[in-house]
């Protein structure tokens, strides 16, 4: 404890900031110490008391440790030894002893005259009671009125994911995830939609403390994750809370616990079987003389190699994973260790994840003073895939020439690269690019927190909580001196490339409230709550970077070429939150919020934001009508709220000079500075506005559950560059304004059924969601473009339509005759009244039909249409559980409806631009009338690849995510040691139905925002299969 | 009753904690500069006014796009096949408001004019330095720099585009302006070049490449010619020549790297290949790009995009020494060997090419371009005697220029209008390839005569259209404003 004050100290000291609350901390902290032992000597002087002792078991008999035995009304009491059995001293008659734990029913049993109680505890069925993890605090299930989705631990351990945030996948309502296929890379989320053409992602809680992410957690140290959707949840984070909260408890230990270890591994492989036709080199060789009429003439053409260059991009890569915990228990205290290991080899080449995560919980009570603490360690190193000339590894593996061989030990570098003229050089070695150096980022994250908690007075507690974040990432890469033919002319670099990147971003928030709760008469329950908090974040960059003309051999810096960059940013925020909770019996729940932020993101003017809560809930299960009713369970509940987003980027406000201006004068290259662009000093927050109505429903003892959501947010005063007029003159082309709003509404259904009783259980459960976004204003602004793909923008932001949709060309099949060319394209192009008819001459028959929308005789950019919409009409997932005896097994579907995907890949594929390898479609090509409605003829008018619906495909899927079966066979063990075995085998991704003609339909926007739905040849999902063992001691 | 006590003060903490803390809401951008504390040192303004000429060196003004757009425009150059459709257009006069070179145009100047006006509007911050550090004559110098320069850009836009925004200060909001009249644009370059031409440095006291009073006293001439005040222009015309400007004596040491700001060099834009491959594709002047790409583009032997035509070609009096310094025909020498014009042209351009020290040309030429060169004033000068003096004046300035090329006297005893074609004639053969005659002949009123067989249309191409990319980001200029005829 000493050690832990001076910490505190020390912190004080150099952080001038927090000096003060932490002083203050640590003096509650003693004056709490010295308050309990107070109270506990004059406990003693009670009189005609008795001391009762008893057993509590399960209803198999078993002793049950760690439940908690209070005399009801006064803080007293005990819990249970690892026997079950427990003491408790000075008890009244005619009191009463509450008995309760984690997932068991709790009772009630009056003192009478005797001295031992024995008590047997059902186990709880009902998830009514379920604490619920809600922003600064806990909910029973009964009295939440927001809109919150849980999942469990054990669900997302029983899915074998890499990282904590795949584990969401499908699992609650309107909660969107978006896996990548690349090791370690994570996943994009979005709650209910998107709200804005900024920044959508959630906001992260973990263990209270706001946190960056979850990536760095390991999936088995998590007890719970709730999804908080609605205004009545997300407005207690204020600023921060428009895209909804992602809450995520970690695992601790239990009081009374003996100490328990268990130990899990798996080992399995990933492959990616999916591939794109491509042709082999005798259809190469055909192709390249009939559409282009080249003959590419180097020896290797005629050499009989066919290379399948997919076939070298792809592998089958081996992961293996184990991790340790131990947890347990004294009377006052509860601790948790637990260590992982994970390593995961890529299904594509050259690419590998691997992470050590190490993490610490523990709790001390210490009469009315608690102390908590957690602590995250983790250590990762990713190899991802690597880009090559701006294309990914798929575009090289799909153009690069099927005649030449992967390897050539007379090249510099060992690889061959494309060698003659005719093959045009956009393709490179894609095995070349994975291979060749190396580019690895290592990151380390430490995040861990602090608090105190003090009863004052009876129901009346202050708590002060610190939380750490620290993470670091260093990018080392090296990428020597190669060249992919000796002979002729291809792609070369006669030095070597070294690179070294370091981020490092340090957090720290400081939480401190008051926390009142109390019941009047028995039925009026109310909770108040105080907090204040502040946080202060820097991220330090630097980049540096330089060339070794004359060896491979050194992986340093150095001088020859160098190139250094730093920079530094500080995001400080304040705010403050008043929340009230009340209920009339748990019939009539009441509950408002009101947060106050401030962030030194915007200036001094708009720096302030309000954000207030209000929701209601009516349990029409307790009334006494519906006393025999079916319902186990039946609520009404609604909110209404505002939240932010401040996700802007730091400095926005500010007017900020560029020096990056060179001008040679007398000899010498002179820099030039001048104003960047123009700031804007009255940036504000982006406000949504959230309604939200739910109904949850239990049936036949919750034997089946379910709900029922609609919310329809709003958002306003988004954040969006305006271009300024180009005649400003400005380098910085825009200005940041709050004028968009964009509405978003939806439904979400979940149905589960469980039942948990005899030899063959089981459960099932499916979710369902919708989310329709629409912009409403985008100020004087006509549209946004983005999504830049050879040249064109393909998404567009509009009012009245979605976000990010697709636009272009509306492709109505080939022209098959001149007829039918010169029925469409029959306008005078050049606008002269000259008498000559200029026409659209470069289009013939057997080029893309485009649809003439505004009739006037020509294709042009005028014709542009939606041609698609990249979110899904429905998002879904349903498990299934099943246990016989001892056998169990699992399944997971999940999938999306009604999205369209632009498929840049079918561009290489059928494109026909230039020759490159292509996809086998383009034998089928337009040859003459009649030969294809579908791909048009090679070399033909520009417009062919303009974009297009051409490009666009329906991206609905279902797959099938995971089927475990497992066997337990902890009763045949009869150990004394090992409490549990299992064994299970596992496989993801097996199935996936789908018209997607890409290789994976799960298609997010992992770069830009607009790249929604944009399929640019990502790294696609493998399919794995895993077989493991969970062992308990 | 303490607990109490404790309770209120625990609550005060926690409302009031922060309070204190509000402070640390207020940062500044540490990676960059802030336009409150810039101009405090004589670096920094020197550093601001430097800026004011990158625009000179985008892609989209003298290191590409410039000398394609110009010299095509006035036929002087063809295109061969390898030329891009975007600079043939103003070969055919297809261009519309869709281009993207006349968008490059006109956002090149107002970003130079915007980079100007953060000089010329923080005027009083630099007053404010102590003259001990910066003495009032430099302070002057530097503003006057940044008048030069907006002149400059200016001049360019309204010669092409006619009415078009004004800004005469530092923009503080993301309004767009109305065209406003081409006189008022006028009223602006000339009060401009008026102050620069008092404040700035004479060539021979200042930096090489930077703005002087040669220059500007030279633009303001210019400018007084393009709106035909001839006795205006000759009054300024006649300061040049009292600062010790004359013609070089060898006609290519104009164009070769080598003899950068000789004795004839009034303005030049800077290039520099010292660093090789230091050019650069961006269009917004940001970055390490000090080369041209004109000797590759242009080149015979490299990508020979463009060649003379026959009318500029022609043009050239038989024994014209110019021609075989201005153009290469098969059978001259280089550097490399003999010369063999490729695709059976006549001939290729010679001038600003760098085949008299390398056999072949890269895409970072280090030549200055000459923007500002006294042979042209002399001719200014002689259209202006011309006009206001007398033909026999007129013909003293023309046959200066043409004895340092070596060719005869005109004969005497011209008219006004013969004079006026001979200097028609010399200004065509002198300035070849130099972007001015496409300017020249707009002003002169004479295009549908001198660009006769080309697609040129009166009326309309005299301007180039306002930029779609304009319009649709200025809510005050819309299709309505459009110049006629696009």
């Amino acid at each position: 404890m000493k050690k832990m004050k001076n910490g505190l100290f020390h912190l004080s000291s150099t952080q001038q900031w927090f000096s003060k609350p932490l002083k203050l901390v640590v003096i509650l902290i003693a004056l709490g110490l010295f308050s309990a032992t107070n109270s506990v000597s004059a406990q003693n002087e009670d009189q005609k008391t008795l001391q009762i002792t008893g057993t509590v078991v399960d209803n198999a008999n078993s002793p049950l440790p760690g439940v908690n035995v209070l005399v009801k009304g006064i803080a007293k009491g005990s819990i249970t030894d690892f026997d079950g059995k427990y003491e408790i001293s000075n008890v009244k008659t005619g009191a009463v002893l509450v008995f309760s734990s984690v997932g068991m029913e709790t009772k009630e049993v009056a003192v009478g005259t005797e001295t031992v109680i024995d008590v047997t505890l059902n186990s709880d069925t009902q998830s009514l009671d379920e604490v619920i993890v809600i922003g600064y605090g806990s909910q029973s299930r009964n009295e939440v009125t927001g809109a919150i989705s849980s999942v469990k631990g054990e669900k997302i351990a029983s899915l074998p994911v890499a990282t904590a945030d795949q584990a969401l996948q499908g699992r609650a309502a309107g909660v969107s995830v978006i896996n990548a296929g690349s090791p370690g890379s994570g996943s994009v989320i979005r709650i209910r939609g998107l709200g804005t053409m900024g920044n959508n992602n959630p906001l992260y809680v973990v263990d209270g403390i706001i946190t960056n992410g979850i990536g760095d957690l390991n999936p088995n140290d998590i007890k719970s994750i709730n999804v908080l959707k609605d205004a009545s949840t997300t407005a207690v984070y204020g600023s921060r809370g428009s895209n909804g909260v992602i809450m995520v408890t970690t695992k601790s230990g239990s009081k009374s616990e003996k100490v328990n270890i268990t130990f899990n591994a798996y080992t399995g492989a990933q492959t990616i079987t999916e591939r794109y036709d491509l042709l082999n080199t005798d259809q190469y060789l055909d192709y390249a003389l009939s559409a282009f009429d080249i003959v590419p003439t180097t020896p290797s053409s005629t050499s009989g190699v066919n290379t399948d260059w997919q076939d070298e991009v792809f592998q089958t890569g081996l992961m293996k994973n184990y991790d340790l915990a131990l947890s347990g228990g004294g009377e006052n205290s509860d601790f948790r260790f637990s260590a992982g290991y994970m390593n995961q080899e890529g299904a594509v080449i050259g690419t590998e994840y691997e992470r050590y995560t190490f993490r610490m919980n523990s709790n001390f009570t210490l009469g009315k003073v608690k102390f908590g603490e957690t602590l995250n360690i983790s250590f990762n190193e990713t190899d991802a895939e690597n880009i090559g000339g701006g294309r990914s590894f798929l575009e090289h593996a799909i153009k690069s020439a099927p005649y030449l061989t992967v390897y050539n030990d007379a090249n510099l570098g060992g690889f061959q690269g494309p060698n003659t003229a005719g093959d045009f050089q956009d393709a490179e070695n894609p095995v070349r690019i994975q291979l060749l150096g190396s580019g690895v980022t290592d990151r380390v994250n430490v995040a861990g927190s602090i608090f105190g908690e003090w009863e004052i007075i009876e129901d009346l507690k202050f708590k002060s909580q610190v939380g750490l974040d620290y993470r670091s990432s260093k990018f080392n890469a090296f990428s020597p001196a190669y060249d992919d033919d000796s002979e002729g002319a291809t792609h070369a670099r006669d030095f070597a490339i070294i690179t070294k990147n370091t981020v490092t971003a340090q957090a720290v928030i400081l939480t401190n409230s008051l926390n009142y709760e109390k019941t009047f008469d028995d039925v009026h329950n109310f909770e108040l709550l105080l907090l204040s908090e502040e946080s202060k974040r820097k991220t330090s960059i630097l980049d540096a970077s330089s060339q070794n003309d004359i060896s491979d051999e050194i992986e340093q810096l150095s001088d020859n070429g160098a190139s250094v960059e730093s920079k530094s940013f500080e995001t400080n925020r304040i705010g403050y939150l008043a929340r009230l909770n009340y209920n009339f019996d748990e019939k009539y729940i009441f509950s408002a919020s009101y947060r106050r932020d401030a962030t030194s993101r915007f200036g001094a003017n708009n720096r302030w934001g309000n954000f207030p809560s209000v929701a209601a809930g009516w349990n029409i299960s307790k009334e006494n009508f519906m006393k025999d009713s079916n319902f186990s369970n039946l609520k009404l509940r609604g909110s209404w709220g505002i939240v932010g987003n401040d996700q802007i980027g730091d400095y926005q406000y500010t007017t900020v000079l560029n020096s990056n201006f060179v001008y040679p004068i007398d000899g010498s290259y002179l820099f030039g500075t001048t104003a960047n662009g123009l700031g804007n000093s009255e940036l504000k927050w982006e406000e949504t506005t959230m309604k939200n109505i739910g109904l949850d429903f239990g049936l036949f003892d919750e034997k089946i559950t379910g709900s029922l959501e609609y919310f329809n947010n709003r958002s306003d005063d988004l954040l969006m560059n305006r271009t300024l007029p180009l005649s400003s003159g400005f380098f910085g082309s825009t200005v940041a304004e709050n004028v968009g709003s964009v509405k978003t509404n939806g439904f979400e259904a979940t149905l589960a059924y469980n039942d948990d009783k005899g030899d063959f259980t089981w459960g099932a459960s499916f979710n369902i969601g919708t989310s329709k976004n629409e912009v409403i204003s985008l100020g004087t602004t006509e549209e946004l473009t983005g999504g830049l793909f050879e040249g064109n923008d393909i998404s567009r932001i509009s009012v009245g339509e979605s976000l990010f949709y697709f636009y272009g060309l509306e492709m109505d099949g080939i022209y098959q005759t001149q007829a039918e060319v010169d029925a469409v394209l029959s306008a005078d192009i050049d606008g002269v009244d000259d008498g000559i008819t200029t026409l659209q001459t470069t289009v013939q028959p057997g080029d893309v039909k485009f649809i003439d929308h505004n009739g006037d005789g020509e294709i042009n950019a005028d014709d542009r249409v939606q041609i698609g919409n990249p979110h899904p009409d429905l998002t879904y997932g349903f498990t299934a559980d099943f246990a016989y005896k001892d056998f169990d097994l699992s399944l997971f579907i999940n999938g999306v409806s009604g999205n369209d995907i632009y498929n840049t890949n079918k561009y290489d594929l059928e494109g026909m631009t230039r020759l490159f390898n292509a996809g086998t479609s383009v034998l089928n090509r337009w040859t003459g009338e009649g030969t294809s409605n579908t791909i048009p003829r090679s070399g033909g008018a520009p417009q062919n690849t303009a974009i297009s619906s051409r490009f666009v495909e329906d991206g609905s899927f279902t797959r099938l995510k995971n089927i475990t079966i497992g066997y337990t066979l902890t009763d045949k063990l009869k150990s004394d040691t090992i409490s549990k075995l299992r064994l299970y085998v596992s496989a993801q991704n097996l199935i996936t139905l789908t018209n997607y003609s890409g290789l994976d339909p799960e298609i997010g926007n992992f770069n830009k925002t607009f790249d929604f739905g944009i399929d640019r040849g990502y790294y696609p999902q493998p399919k794995s299969f895993i077989v493991g063992v969970q062992l308990s001691f | 009753m303490k607990k109490y006590k404790l309770i209120i003060a625990l609550t005060c903490i926690i409302l009031a904690n922060f309070s204190c803390n509000e402070d640390a809401l207020d940062l500044s951008d540490p990676n960059k500069l802030s336009p409150e504390t810039f101009f405090k040192t004589v670096p920094q303004v020197q550093s601001a006014v430097n800026a004011a000429y990158v625009d000179l060196e985008s892609i989209q003004l003298f290191t590409r796009n410039m000398f394609f757009m110009m010299d095509n425009l006035a036929q002087e150059n063809l295109g061969n096949e390898a030329l891009d459709p975007n600079f043939a257009q103003f070969i055919d006069y297809s261009f519309d408001s869709s281009s993207g070179q006349v968008k490059g145009y006109w956002d090149s100047c107002f970003r130079g004019i915007n980079k100007a006006n953060f000089v010329i509007g923080n005027e009083d911050a630099i007053n404010e330095i102590a003259d001990a550090v910066l003495s009032p004559e430099n302070k002057a110098k530097f503003v006057g720099e940044a008048k030069f320069m907006r002149a400059y850009y200016y001049f360019m836009l309204v010669t092409r585009f006619g009415d078009i925004p004004l800004f005469p200060g530092i923009i503080e909001d993301g309004d767009g302006r109305p065209r406003s009249p081409k006189e008022e644009i006028y009223e602006l370059i000339i009060s401009d070049l008026q102050s620069a031409s008092t404040s700035l440095l004479t060539k021979a006291s200042e930096q090489v490449g930077r703005a002087t009073k040669g220059a500007a006293i030279s633009l303001l001439g210019k400018v007084y010619l393009y709106q035909q005040n001839y006795s205006a222009a000759l009054a300024e015309f006649n300061k040049v020549s009292g600062l010790g400007y004359s013609l070089d004596p060898v006609f290519e040491n104009n164009f070769l790297e080598a003899t950068e700001h000789g004795v004839e060099s009034i303005f030049e834009i800077e290039f520099n290949d010292e660093e090789r491959s230091r050019h650069s594709w961006r269009s917004d002047a940001s970055g390490t790009a000090f080369a041209s790409f004109r000797g590759k583009e242009y080149g015979w032997k490299d990508w020979f995009n463009v060649y003379p035509s026959d009318d500029l070609l022609d043009e050239f009096e038989a024994g014209d020494p110019r021609y075989a310094i201005t153009f290469y025909t098969t059978g001259d020498s280089y550097i490399g060997g003999t010369v063999e014009i490729p695709q059976e042209r006549r001939a290729g351009w010679r001038k600003y090419q760098n085949y008299t020290v390398h056999s072949g040309e890269d895409t970072s030429s280090g030549i200055n371009f000459n923007a500002i060169r006294y042979a042209d004033v002399l001719l200014m000068m002689a259209e202006c005697a011309n006009e206001v003096s007398s033909q026999s004046e007129a013909a003293g300035y023309v046959n200066e220029v043409r004895a340092r090329a070596g060719v005869p006297a005109i004969s005497t005893g011209l008219t006004k209008s013969e004079m006026f074609d001979a200097i028609i004639h010399e200004r065509k053969v002198e300035l070849a390839g130099e972007q001015i005659r496409f300017a020249d002949i707009i002003r002169w009123g004479n295009a549908s005569t001198e660009l006769s067989g080309s697609n040129f249309v009166s009326g309309k191409h005299e301007l180039f259209p306002i930029p779609d990319a304009e319009m649709s980001s200025n809510e005050n200029i819309n299709s309505a404003d459009q110049n006629p005829g696009y």
